[in-house]
């Protein structure tokens, strides 16, 4: 569907792609994942032309769309802003492409109409300025207007960042079952990690103008590629020397001459360790109730970890008790030093 | 491919030479080239017999002579200006805003009249209230015999008159800083021990200082360039004198052209220093409060029971000062001929005369003879002079204010355009920007001179003759508001999102059509509100009036001066009544125009949707009723 081969784009003499190669499905959710700065909306709007690239070409159902004008692309956006017409009404933002292509009137009306009906917006609300709607209608508006037109794939800035959290996670919640429905192909650019997990089919992981992982959303979490990945999605801890040679002295497999990582769901505390598990001692200095689940911080001695436990009313540990920590050697996603720079060149 | 390259590019190509053309004719015709005249022709003093007076003539002239008394009163005014509108200024702002005044409201509102009564209506409005034959004087001569009836006159007279006049960028600008500070700054002082002046003085005092010293700059610059008051009441003043020598010959007086040149040079070059002084001062930035979340200022209430009764009294002196002109202008304005020839006021002479239509004058003569002068008391409306002037006025400042509107958002455009070379954006803005640096007057008096011959890029055309003028005025109008209309809608331009001309393109509009149906809606509001801005400051205008007066360009402002100079003369028989109806009549067109542009013109789409619906609902309610009633009473 979408194939982006060999992108390099430059700002002056920043290069901010280098060598970018994505391959998008048809009718997939795929998210573009990373920091501030990281490439991703340059990315994006390599896709959707308003950037050229230096090299590379992009394709489009194997045709090269490197230089076609953005408005012949036939890509519709969502920005992250909604970028609605504000002197415009959700009547008028909705139209205004079909009215671009000179459609005729009765047909532009229907178009709008049934679009509305698809994204919930009420005849009422059609009639109202975008600034009388709430955050949630307008991105309702903002996606009724990119998918009006008909386009093949429909690409979306990170448009909940501008949202409370209640609402986008109502928000993110509905997207996926319209673009469920719509069966549209769908890029998306966020730099929240959950809303990458739970919104993709497929997630790219970028840095610093590189990928450095594409994957399921199991893959890039449970299998990151690279330390950077690995850091970036979801909260981890980074066992010291120390630990790791508890671990190994114990029977434990482990490469002391990595950098070695364990999240916090796979820590456990006052278990009773399986076979090959690892119980290492230590006392309760802080707690985080989360209602859900409570995370521990414990203190081995040598550095802190973090444990997630879930809250089952029962064992909730007190700051200064001294507990275990059971750990899973398999559980360790261990990384050279070093790896993330060189990931991607 | 590159044929039809070709052929896309040809339009746009032609369009940005076409662009290029006109604002360097602009740049370098109208206000480059006339100003770098005026400047040369210092050098260039000729004796009246033609020969050069030499190069330094004018200099050694103005060394020698009385010249410089010009230069100092000027510079006396602007300083003791800055001082006496900062204290009244600053003050109105505190009584409206800080402490807790009874009646704040109303205060507030006569504190602002000047918003709509301004210019050389304000200056001959205080004439007939205070000068030696005005209203006030002619009561307290009443009250007491004794009282100097020339009280008002001079530079005092012009102090007063400008203290009071330039105190509305107060009410705009210190009293939106004064309404920015963060009221938990203040509890924290109060909190800390501090009284409510203490906080005052070492709290909100020093965040309002950036602002200050703005308004300071600027006061200093209209004190320097101040004309219409020292004109109308008569004090010797850079302006004036440069007006004066403009239309003085060689054979007058020395070198009176390259005299008022050197003069005009002069207060551009003040005007530079000020300005630069400012910009510098601005680019050290201002205190930005650091509050995410803001409290609103609350009024400070003045424990202290005796300066409490005096910030009242002085909060009430300063509304009676301010109130005054206005209420006796519309007062006089509804009083017959004698009345107001009188200075008293007669409830049993009101009339619309002054406003409209015309009656016969019927006077006695010493002999015994009656005398009828038909037709002699006019109204604002009936007098063919009057109406002239409005009509100019009119005519010209909606042309000029239109003008500049649309050279401003044109160039804007083209500044806000991604894909140029930001140098070009920077050169356009700056050559829009240039007139800002230098006084009216040096541009009005370089376009008298300058074009008071055939210029050939002006079709070969003498501007300053006969009727030609109205175009040079209207010239020097739109040039003189381009800086403003550039600093208003700039702003409006940076609120239009870069995304929303991404999502119009992406959505397959042209950059015509991006502009007309997406930018333009957004930056109309602003665009109108320049305009009409822009317009009410040109309508009454009269430093740029009186440089080009003439029988061919006679404005309004030009026109209301006549009526002052005519009723001192004793000439015209209700040329005061006309000029407080006058007076009237501007207060209204500045109310309008300035509710159209705060009240109306701030809505957005939202706003204006939702009145829209209750004026529906409310008109459904009505003909519901009406429907209801007509139908009961069918039924009966």
């Amino acid at each position: 569907m979408i194939e982006l081969k060999n992108i390099v784009v430059k700002f002056g003499d920043f290069t901010a792609l280098h060598d970018i190669n994505v391959e998008v499905k048809e009718g997939e959710f795929f998210t573009f994942l990373g920091p501030s700065g990281c490439g991703k909306t340059t990315t994006l709007r390599t896709i959707t032309g308003f950037i050229e690239p230096v090299e590379g070409t992009v394709m489009v159902n194997d045709q090269d769309i490197t230089h076609v004008p953005i408005e012949k692309r036939n890509i519709g956006i969502v920005f992250q802003s909604y970028a609605l017409f504000p002197t415009m009404t959700v009547y008028d933002n909705i139209a205004f492409g079909l009215k671009v292509k000179k459609m005729r009137k009765p047909e532009i009306d229907r178009k709008v109409k049934e679009i509305a009906k698809k994204v919930d917006l009420s005849d009422e609300q059609l009639q109202k300025a975008v600034s009388q709607l709430s955050g949630g209608q307008q991105q309702r508006v903002a996606i009724a207007r990119a998918l009006v037109t008909g386009p093949a794939i429909i690409c979306m800035d990170e448009p909940l960042s501008n949202l409370d959290a209640k609402l986008r996670v109502q928000l993110r919640n509905e997207l996926k079952k319209m673009q469920k429905e719509f069966g549209i192909t769908t890029i998306y650019v966020t730099h929240d990690q959950e809303e990458a997990l739970t919104l993709s089919d497929r997630i790219a992981v970028f840095n610093k103008g590189y990928i450095e992982q594409i994957g399921t959303p199991n893959e890039v979490y449970n299998f990151s590629k690279t330390e950077f990945v690995c850091n970036f999605i979801g909260d981890i801890n980074r066992l010291s020397d120390e630990v790791v040679s508890s671990v190994k002295a114990a029977g434990g497999e482990v490469d002391p001459g990595k950098h070695n990582y364990v999240r916090l769901e796979r820590l456990h505390v006052n278990v009773e360790p399986e076979p090959g598990q690892v119980a290492l001692p230590g006392r309760v200095t802080m707690r985080e109730y989360y209602g859900l689940y409570i995370k521990y911080y414990i203190d081995l001695g040598s550095q802190t970890l973090k444990v997630i436990e879930k809250n089952d009313g029962v064992r909730i540990y007190e700051e200064g008790q001294q507990v275990q920590v059971i750990l899973d050697p398999r559980d360790i996603m261990a990384y050279e030093p070093g790896e993330e720079i060189e990931v991607g060149q | 491919m590159n044929r039809t390259l070709d052929k896309k590019l040809q339009p746009e190509l032609l369009l940005r030479v076409f662009g290029v053309a006109f604002f360097a004719y602009l740049f370098f015709g109208f206000m480059l080239v006339p100003c770098l005249n005026t400047l040369t022709s210092i050098f260039n003093a000729k004796n009246p017999d033609g020969t050069s007076a030499g190069p330094f003539a004018v200099i050694e002239f103005f060394l020698a002579g009385t010249m410089g008394r010009f230069v100092w009163n000027s510079l006396k005014l602007a300083l003791c200006l800055v001082v006496t509108v900062n204290v009244v200024g600053t003050s109105l702002v505190l009584l409206t805003e800080y402490f807790d005044i009874k009646g704040a409201r109303i205060l507030r509102m006569g504190y602002m009249t000047t918003m709509i009564y301004s210019g050389v209506a304000l200056v001959t409005g205080y004439m007939f209230l205070y000068a030696g034959d005005g209203v006030v004087t002619t009561a307290l001569k009443n009250a007491f015999p004794g009282f100097n009836k020339d009280w008002f006159s001079g530079f005092n007279a012009v102090l007063f008159t400008m203290t009071f006049a330039c105190t509305s960028n107060h009410m705009l600008f210190l009293r939106n800083a004064i309404r920015n500070i963060d009221y938990n700054t203040v509890e924290a002082a109060r909190n800390m021990g501090a009284s409510p002046f203490k906080v005052l003085w070492k709290v909100v005092l020093p965040t309002l200082l950036p602002t200050l010293f703005s308004l300071t700059v600027m006061t200093f610059i209209t004190g320097l360039c101040a004309m219409s008051a020292p004109t109308v009441i008569g004090y010797d003043s850079i302006n004036p004198e440069i007006v004066r020598l403009a239309g003085s010959t060689p054979a007058d007086e020395s070198f009176p052209q390259a005299r008022a040149a050197l003069l005009s040079i002069l207060l551009a070059m003040f005007t530079i220093v000020l300005l630069t002084i400012l910009s510098a001062y601005e680019r050290r930035g201002h205190y930005l409060s650091v509050s995410k979340t803001k409290a609103k200022l609350q009024k400070q209430k003045i424990n202290n029971p005796v300066w409490n009764v005096v910030a009242h009294i002085y909060a009430y002196v300063l509304f009676i000062i301010y109130m005054t002109p206005v209420v006796m202008i519309i007062l006089f304005s509804f009083q017959n001929y004698t009345a107001i020839k009188r200075k008293q006021l007669d409830f049993g002479a009101w009339t619309f005369i002054n406003f409209y239509g015309k009656q016969d004058y019927t006077y006695q003569k010493g002999s015994g003879v009656t005398v009828t002068m038909e037709n002699s008391i006019t109204g604002v409306f009936s007098n063919d002079k009057t109406l002239g002037g409005i009509k100019l006025s009119f005519l010209m400042s909606a042309i000029a204010a239109a003008l500049a509107c649309v050279i401003v958002v044109v160039a804007c455009n083209y500044i806000f355009k991604k894909k140029k070379s930001k140098l070009s954006g920077i050169i356009l803005e700056y050559a829009l920007l240039f007139p800002w640096l230098l006084p009216t007057i040096l541009i009005c008096y370089s376009y008298r001179i300058f074009f008071n011959n055939n210029v050939w890029y002006v079709g070969g055309q003498n501007l300053a003759y006969k009727e030609n003028v109205r175009l040079l005025i209207i010239m020097a109008y739109t040039v003189t508001k381009l800086p403003f209309s550039l600093r208003m809608i700039k702003a409006s331009f940076y609120a239009i999102d870069d995304e929303l001309q991404d999502a119009a393109r992406n959505l397959g509009s042209s950059g015509l059509r991006t502009f007309l149906k997406v930018k333009l809606p957004i930056i109309l509001p602003s665009v109108l509100a320049v305009f009409a801005l822009n317009f009410n400051a040109l309508f009454t205008e009269y430093d740029m009036s009186a440089t080009f007066h003439s029988s061919n360009a006679t404005t309004y402002a030009m026109v209301i001066q006549g009526m002052l100079a005519d009723a001192t003369r004793g000439a015209n028989m209700n040329a005061l009544g006309r000029q407080c109806a006058s007076t009237v009549f501007i207060m209204i067109v500045s109310g309008i125009v300035l509710y159209l542009v705060y009240g109306v013109g701030s809505r957005d789409l939202g706003e204006r949707l939702e009145i829209r619906k209750k004026r529906r609902e409310r008109w459904a309610k009505l003909t519901g009723r009406a429907r209801k009633a007509s139908a009961e009473k069918e039924g009966l």
